[in-house]
């Protein structure tokens, strides 16, 4: 407990309390099932003598919640993510492909790799990239929205995609969309950039 | 001039030349319609190229999931021949540490693969490496060529073949059907005299020992236009349509023509016509792959299919085989050393006809479905289009597989006689939107009825996760751990009739949690749930997963809502795809004949429900498996991996239904009987037998535990179904949307004391 000077007293009868009260809810917690899994087998089909729940008073807005990056940060790239030979292979084409202004052919391998690695986020992303190029916006904005609901709070992706969605909107003549989706990106690029 | 005296010799005379005159213009008028029946119907032969229908090719690669021996099989199916050693593209090579494979070239859409030889290490369960055998250079990844399925005639369908060009023919074929049934062919006119003479005066003296005559001409126009009665008038409308045909149509082209029409066999219902198709009936290959003496047996047998039919009768077809290769020899269309390697071989016929339409009917239905809404007809029915299609055979034999081997084992559970029950499958891709594999019947090749398709049943409980979502859509009044009052309903329908639901075991459960009557498929609690939330809500939800304008009753939330099991996979893989909308598809891309793009189908998908409500109620289906009404399910999947799910059963049990997923496949599974009698089949006791063998059997990945952004998880108490800690025993992690969390710990809960005091210390920082 980290009790400043002022308030030394305060802090030794709320301690008192603390004890007190952690006596009592041993106690109660002997009516608790017994196993230490956190999967339960079998739940009691009937509470009746449990409170409901206290669901909250009001509706928060769904906020994109930054997540704790996994161990050894974020992949910034494709070949960082851990994709198999195969993928960067396929890949590396579709780089090709798109580079000759073959967007089409490009799709198809970006959709073959995804074949073999239906969850990789930054393929996701160049599937939506290659869209937005063949004036597909709906599509580029449904999977640079795909990208980033898989890429689990992954600065180096979200930031990007949001840049495609203001891209996607802007092609189809939603400013007001693509404004917001660029403040995203940038509020997201800055956080990147902060990520180590 | 001669006068003719008398009367009755002169109008003789008279009425013969009337008759001549008008038999002559007859014959004329005859000989004209015949004509042009001649090049009318030749033409609308000649032209009508099917499409052509393929599975998906099977990708290589280091880290693919396929075993060698799993690897060697699918190259048995696609007519690959085993062997010491690589002699052409199509063989490969077993050896005790890898496979080695002369690969076919193939015309892919995004370009043509070159034939290739590698040689294919593996372990137990994937594939380790690939290399190329000239350079030992590693290989990334490389496609076999896709299995042919099957062709469309979509104005007669049944019709099957695998169309040729004379060019693309070894040589060898033509050579020896000429030397064989008509060796004066470049020269005659269509019909050869000496022939019919030399057949007349032998039938004349051996009656019963018919001997034919026919030119390769005579016998293409018996095979396009005429019935196969012998009489004498057909035999002439036979010669004169021959002769008129040679005067317009090329030695090529009826040479051609003839290489694709013979008969050569029949598989049921299916006649198999041209050499093209009767090379994949036999030998499962393609034409150029055959061998001297393959092509001496197709040649020899069409001399008359049924007699020389080469599975039934070995013996006599393999005399007819050797007397053709000797001919061949003799003509010096092979050398001698040549004709005696092939005569010591066997016919090398394959057991089991493969290939074609009939193979996976239910598929190709689909398949010529999708492409009707696609393609005018008349496009369909002449251009020899080929369509590259999302079919993944091993998914299909597997689900085959498990309906083949299940319902037989479910009829004897239930003391039911033999064959009572149906069965229909689909299996998709959870991200694309694929459909994977579909069988629409439990004898899997037959063509009739597509209950994947056609058969619309009441889905009975699998429409309960839409009323869950649709609740879990808000977060202010539903969490996972809410509640819900299990008590009796009684709702006025607008007929006025009384609808009073009850519970599948005719219980009440008190208060349970939501999740736990999602789990538990209670009746009761699903239908206040749906009242609560609204039939409206419940509606939206069910449509915007992908199935257009479900009922607006509350009989609904029960699932009084007919659907396909299509349309089952439909709504289910938007729920797999975390709310992501994908129209299942079946058609990856159509080339033109000539290889030419023509359209591509790509990925389409579009976020129709939201994802955080969506990963909660999979996490709720996946309660179902792991203690809900699919426990079953826990004792076949691999353990450790999560799969979600749901039961579905209807009134009496007429219907028995399964729909789960995991990572990467959704899979439906339905059960019943045609005449829609009780089959006393639960969907946990039918369907999900199916349902959970297949999974396992199709090594589906379980589902990915990490929540999306708009989720966070909290220990529960589930005794109280509040906050839990270290302080209480057996917490259940539990999602929740961003800021719906309960507040408030449960009693044994160590945070319970410190929350006041947090608060106090807040006051006083």
């Amino acid at each position: 407990m980290n009790c400043g000077f002022a308030r030394r007293l305060l802090c030794a009868v709320l301690g008192l309390l603390v004890v007190l009260m952690a006596a009592c809810a041993a106690q109660q917690g002997k009516h608790g099932s017994s196993g230490t899994e956190p999967v339960i087998v079998n739940p009691p089909e009937a509470l009746p003598e449990s409170p409901p729940p206290t669901p909250p008073t009001t509706t928060p807005p769904l906020v994109t919640r930054p997540q704790p990056p996994p161990p050894g940060g974020f992949p910034k790239t494709l070949p960082e993510s851990g994709a198999s030979p195969a993928v960067l292979a396929l890949y590396r084409q579709a780089e090709d492909s798109r580079a000759a202004g073959k967007f089409d052919k490009a799709l198809s391998q970006v959709e073959r790799a995804l074949r073999i690695e239906p969850r990789n986020a930054f393929l996701w992303q160049s599937l939506g990239d290659i869209h937005l190029r063949l004036q597909h916006a709906d599509q580029a904005e449904s999977a640079a929205q795909k990208s980033t609901s898989l890429a689990h709070g992954n600065p180096w992706l979200d930031g990007p995609n949001w840049r495609l969605i203001a891209a996607a909107r802007q092609a189809r003549g939603d400013s007001a969309g693509a404004k917001l989706a660029t403040s995203r990106a940038d509020a997201l690029g800055s956080a990147a950039s902060a990520s180590p | 001039m001669v006068r003719i005296k008398s009367p009755f010799l002169r109008w003789l005379l008279i009425g013969l030349v009337v008759a001549f005159s008008l038999g002559t213009v007859a014959f004329s008028i005859y000989l004209v319609r015949l004509d042009r029946d001649v090049r009318d119907r030749f033409a609308g032969v000649r032209w009508v190229l099917p499409a052509q229908v393929y599975a998906a090719p099977l990708e290589l690669y280091p880290g693919a999931r396929i075993t060698l021996a799993a690897l060697r099989h699918e190259l048995d199916r696609l007519g690959y021949r085993g062997g010491d050693e690589l002699i052409g593209p199509g063989t490969y090579v077993a050896t005790g540490s890898e496979l080695r494979i002369d690969t076919r070239a193939f015309a892919f859409w995004d370009g043509a693969q070159d034939e290739t030889r590698i040689a294919v290490r593996g372990d137990g369960a994937s594939l380790t490496a690939i290399r190329s055998m000239g350079s030992d250079n590693p290989i990334d990844l490389l496609r076999l060529d896709p299995m042919l399925i099957g062709s469309i005639y979509p104005s007669h369908s049944g019709e099957d073949r695998v169309l040729v060009r004379i060019e693309d023919v070894p040589p060898l074929l033509p050579a020896t059907l000429l030397q064989v049934e008509d060796r004066n062919f470049e020269n005659h006119v269509g019909i050869s005299p000496t022939g019919i003479l030399r057949a007349f005066v032998n039938n004349l003296f051996h009656r019963g020992k018919k001997q034919g005559g026919s030119t390769i001409t005579q016998q293409l126009v018996r095979n396009l236009f005429l019935s196969n009665e012998q009489n004498y008038s057909r035999k002439i409308r036979e010669a004169l349509m021959s002769i008129l045909l040679e005067r317009h149509v090329g030695k090529k082209e009826i040479l051609e023509a003839y290489l694709n029409e013979v008969w050569l066999g029949q598989d049921g219902g299916r006649a198999i016509h041209g050499f093209g198709l009767a090379s994949q009936f036999y030998f499962n290959k393609p034409l150029n792959e055959l061998r001297p003496e393959e092509i001496a047996l197709l040649v020899g047998i069409a001399k008359g299919p049924t007699v020389y039919n080469p599975r039934r009768y070995g013996e006599r077809v393999k005399e007819r085989r050797d007397l053709v290769l000797r001919q061949m020899a003799d003509a010096k269309l092979i050398r001698d050393d040549e004709l005696e390697l092939a005569l010591a071989r066997p016919l090398g016929v394959s057991n089991v006809a493969t290939g074609g339409a009939e193979r996976y009917p239910a598929y190709v239905d689909l398949v010529r479905r999708q492409l009707k809404g696609l393609y005018r007809e008349d496009d369909l029915n002449g251009e020899g289009l080929r369509i590259f299609t999302t079919l993944d055979p091993r998914v299909q034999e597997a689900l085959e597989a498990r309906i083949v081997a299940d319902l037989p084992e479910l009829e004897k559970s239930r003391k039911l006689p033999a064959d009572t029950l149906q069965a229909a499958g689909v299996v998709t891709s959870v991200e694309g939107g694929e459909v994977l594999a579909m069988v629409g019947d439990r004898n899997t090749r037959f063509p009739g009825f597509n209950r994947a398709l056609d058969s619309k049943r009441p889905i009975g409980s699998l429409a309960k996760p839409f009323v869950y979502l649709s609740a879990l859509e808000q977060p202010g009044r539903y969490n996972l751990q809410s509640l819900l009052v299990d008590e009796n309903v009684e709702l006025k329908m607008p007929n006025g009739d009384l609808w009073a639901p009850r519970n599948y075991d005719r219980q009440l459960h008190g208060s349970v949690p939501l999740y736990t009557a999602l789990a538990k498929s209670y009746n009761l609690p699903t239908v206040k749930l749906g009242l609560d939330v609204g039939v409206e809500r419940v509606h939206d939800t069910i449509q915007a997963a992908g199935f257009q304008d479900p009922p607006e009753l509350p009989s609904m939330f029960l699932g009084a809502i007919d659907m396909a099991p299509l349309d089952v996979a439909q709504i289910y893989s938007t729920l797999a795809a975390s709310g992501y909308l994908t129209p299942l598809l079946a058609i990856r891309e159509v080339l033109t004949k000539d290889g030419q793009p023509l359209s591509r189908y790509s990925f389409k998908l579009k976020q129709t429900l939201p994802e955080g409500p969506v990963y909660l109620t999979t996490w709720a289906m996946q309660k179902v498996i792991e203690f809900g009404t699919a426990r079953w399910a826990v004792s076949v999947l691999p353990a450790g991996q999560r799969f979600a799910g749901k039961t579905g059963t209807t009134d009496d049990a007429r219907d028995s239904w399964f729909a789960g997923f995991g990572a990467d496949r959704v899979a439906v599974v339905w059960v019943g009987r045609d005449d829609n009698k009780p089959v006393g089949l639960d969907g946990a006791a039918g369907a999900l037998r199916v349902w959970g063998r297949l999974m396992r059997d199709l090594h589906a990945r379980g589902l990915d535990p990490t929540p999306p952004a708009s989720v966070e998880e909290a220990l529960i108490d589930p005794q109280s179904g509040l906050r839990s800690d270290e302080g209480c025993a057996g917490g259940l992690l539990v999602p929740f949307l961003v800021g719906s969390v309960p507040t408030e710990y449960a009693a044994c809960a160590n945070a319970r004391q410190s929350s006041p005091l947090d608060w106090l210390k807040d006051i006083f920082r």
